[in-house]
């Protein structure tokens, strides 16, 4: 420890004081690295959005084969016999309007909910950033939006709100934990039906969403109800919510995966880069540890430095990749939306620690060997070689 | 002080198959307080012996007592805090680290001691102030004179007070000017602090300021009375 101690004064002149050095090393180490924590927060974003959790209760009832909101028609009266079945605590009918079916990175989703009931439950006052639930009752045309839509395309309660056919008028904005709210415009359900008329018009909705009353339930309420509509004009397809939106980003998913790999490449970027300039660097230094070793200073201080100035590296550079990352996602608001369904790319701090650390780590292992080397190296052999 | 002991002194380097004897059965004392001159012609192993008389290098046989101690017996971390504690080494090519100024080159040492923030600042400042660079704390080794860097060279060596300073040609790449205030520097410290100098040089006039001069010549000490012999001889063949 008190080898640790006594070398990290020159430990830091040696990278402060190589400015050109140290800067091209830590810029190469904090690109990796932010490669690494960015897609990693993509990684974490479609995990959250595509994992049941263990207390899961929503379910989706969508049409049988059918994946565009556009293409999901179903009759609004399926909400009674869908009530019917045991373990149901609600069913309400959505009606679902977006501008672009297919993946894309600025979809507007509208969600035509029933003017009672589901957001006065829905949204509690102390989400609500502006507006109200009631300004929105107060007008057909009124739209309550989720935060990450209404950041996207700066909405304030008040402002008049266009987009795939809708006009509308927005009442609110909202906060929420669910990924999916803070994507969508909530609209009144018979206003979304009236105005967009692809998709279905009165009587015709997309999907349920059913809330069941025990988790536990969930897949015996799922098979009821496709069962019950199995052989009707509109048979339904039900899955959980997580399920769901797991087959709508299911090439964002493997997309995501694929990008992973390249994330865990890049660490092993920041190794070998780290390796190559410790191996310069000790190697250029022969002669100062020799110098060092004959002013009394031990062979365990001089492998201190080396693994100290890798893993300071590894640290500098981390920092700066991962807090850009964090930085950058944060800024960019990203998010996926496929058939209606949405994935928001949010800075994960798991990410970004995860990226921090695991430089920092890889550059004290990349430090290890040349740090013994140097530290074995006979000091006369040392003044011979340099 | 340290009375330093060599007995039956061998180092071999081993280059392949190849065996390279450097030094040869070299039997030595040189008293506590004394200044040494040690001279031969290049590759007689003057270095070598200083190097091992630093205990940076280690004998292939025989034994260094310095200060009644077997320094052959410590071991690498132990050698290493004797160094530090009774050693100082003055390099023929300086020998500074160049990412530090010369306050910090000289302070480099004091870190192993135990002592104050306070305590280090006047020790460096004392040391450089006696080989006169007082006014060149901040600068860096690239942006001193040969000379000059030498001085710090010289302040590092002096700087934990050792009572056994080494110094390999210390003169050689100097000036005649710098190369005088260099030995009369040495001198000084050998004259007030008592401290035992050991230098190797080339030169006969830097070795007479010494108060003794050993001759090394192909691994072997020659002494004093067969080399003047031997000089003698050489002297009067180049005569005839
Ligand atoms: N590490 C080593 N490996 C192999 N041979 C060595 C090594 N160190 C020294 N030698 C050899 O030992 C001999 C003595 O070297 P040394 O450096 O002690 O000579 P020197 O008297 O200091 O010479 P100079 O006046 O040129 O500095 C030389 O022949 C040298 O080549
Ligand atoms: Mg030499």
């Amino acid at each position: 420890m008190n080898s640790l101690l006594r070398t990290i004064p020159f430990t830091w002149k040696n990278l402060v004081r190589r400015p050109l050095r140290t800067g091209l090393t830590v810029a190469g180490i904090a690109v990796a690295t932010f490669l690494f924590s960015f897609v990693e927060s993509m990684r974490d974003g479609v995990v959250k959005a595509t994992e049941a959790g263990a207390a899961e209760t929503r379910l989706v009832v969508y049409r049988k084969n059918r994946f565009c909101p556009f293409a999901s028609q179903l009759p609004q009266s399926y909400q009674r016999s869908i009530l019917n079945i045991e373990g149901v605590k609600a069913a309400v009918p959505i009606k679902i309007v977006v501008n672009n079916c297919r993946a894309s990175l600025d979809v507007v989703t509208f969600r035509g909910v029933p003017d009672e009931g589901y957001l006065q439950e829905h949204i509690a006052q102390a989400q609500l950033r502006s507006g109200s639930v009631s300004d929105w009752l107060s007008r057909g045309d009124a739209v309550l939006v989720g935060s990450a839509l209404a950041e996207r395309r700066r909405l304030r309660a008040g402002d008049r709100f266009d987009a795939a056919g809708v006009r509308s008028w927005v009442a609110g904005v909202f906060d929420s934990d669910d990924a999916q709210d803070r994507n969508v415009a909530y609209a009144h359900l018979g206003f979304l039906q009236e105005t967009a008329q692809r998709g279905g018009t009165g009587g015709i909705v997309t999907q349920f969403n059913v809330e069941v009353d025990d988790p536990s339930k969930m897949e015996a309420v799922a098979s009821a109800i496709d069962e019950a509509f199995a052989h009707d004009q509109f048979p339904t397809t039900t899955r959980p919510e997580s399920a769901f939106v797991a087959r709508a980003a299911r090439d964002v998913i493997v997309l995501v995966r694929f990008a992973s790999i390249v994330g865990w490449a890049s660490l092993a970027a920041v190794f070998a880069l780290i390796a190559n300039a410790i191996a310069l660097a000790v190697r250029d230094r022969i002669r100062d540890h020799a110098i060092l070793q004959t002013l009394g200073w031990t062979g365990a201080d001089i492998a201190w430095m080396v693994v100290m100035e890798a893993a300071m590296l590894g640290a500098a550079g981390g920092a700066i990749g991962a807090i850009g990352a964090h930085a950058a996602i944060a800024f960019a608001h990203l998010n996926f939306t496929m058939e209606g369904v949405s994935i928001e790319v949010t800075a994960s701090n798991m990410a970004t620690v995860a990226g921090v650390l695991l430089a920092t780590l890889l550059g004290a292992v990349a430090g290890i060997v040349p740090a013994l080397s140097a530290a074995r190296r006979e000091i006369v052999q040392g003044f011979r070689t340099a | 002080m340290s009375t330093i002991e060599c007995r039956k002194l061998r180092k071999d380097y081993r280059r392949g198959e190849e065996v390279i004897q450097t030094l040869e059965d070299v039997d030595i004392d040189i008293h506590g307080g004394s200044f040494v001159a040690l001279m031969g012609p290049s590759g007689s192993g003057k270095t070598t012996l200083l190097n091992l008389l630093a205990g940076i290098d280690r004998p292939t046989a025989g034994t260094i007592t310095i200060g009644g101690r077997d320094i052959g017996t410590l071991g690498r971390n132990a050698l290493a805090a004797w160094r530090s504690a009774n050693v100082g080494y003055i390099f023929q090519l300086y020998n500074l680290v160049p990412v530090l100024t010369a306050y910090e080159n000289v302070e480099m040492p004091l870190l192993l001691h135990a002592l104050s923030a306070k305590e280090r600042h006047q020790r460096v400042t004392e040391a450089l102030e006696l080989v006169g660079l007082a006014d060149r704390y901040s600068h860096y080794p690239r942006q001193l004179s040969g000379g000059q860097e030498q001085r710090v060279a010289i302040a590092r060596a002096i700087v934990t007070r050792p009572t056994l300073i080494l110094a390999d040609e210390p003169t050689g790449d100097l000036d005649r000017t710098s190369a005088m205030q260099v030995m009369d520097l040495l001198v000084r410290l050998n004259k007030e602090r008592n401290q035992t100098i050991v230098m190797v040089t080339h030169d006969p006039s830097t070795a007479a300021r010494a108060g003794r001069v050993v001759h090394l010549e192909k691994g072997k000490i020659i002494d004093a009375a067969e080399f003047e012999r031997a000089a003698q001889i050489a002297a009067s063949g180049a005569h005839r």
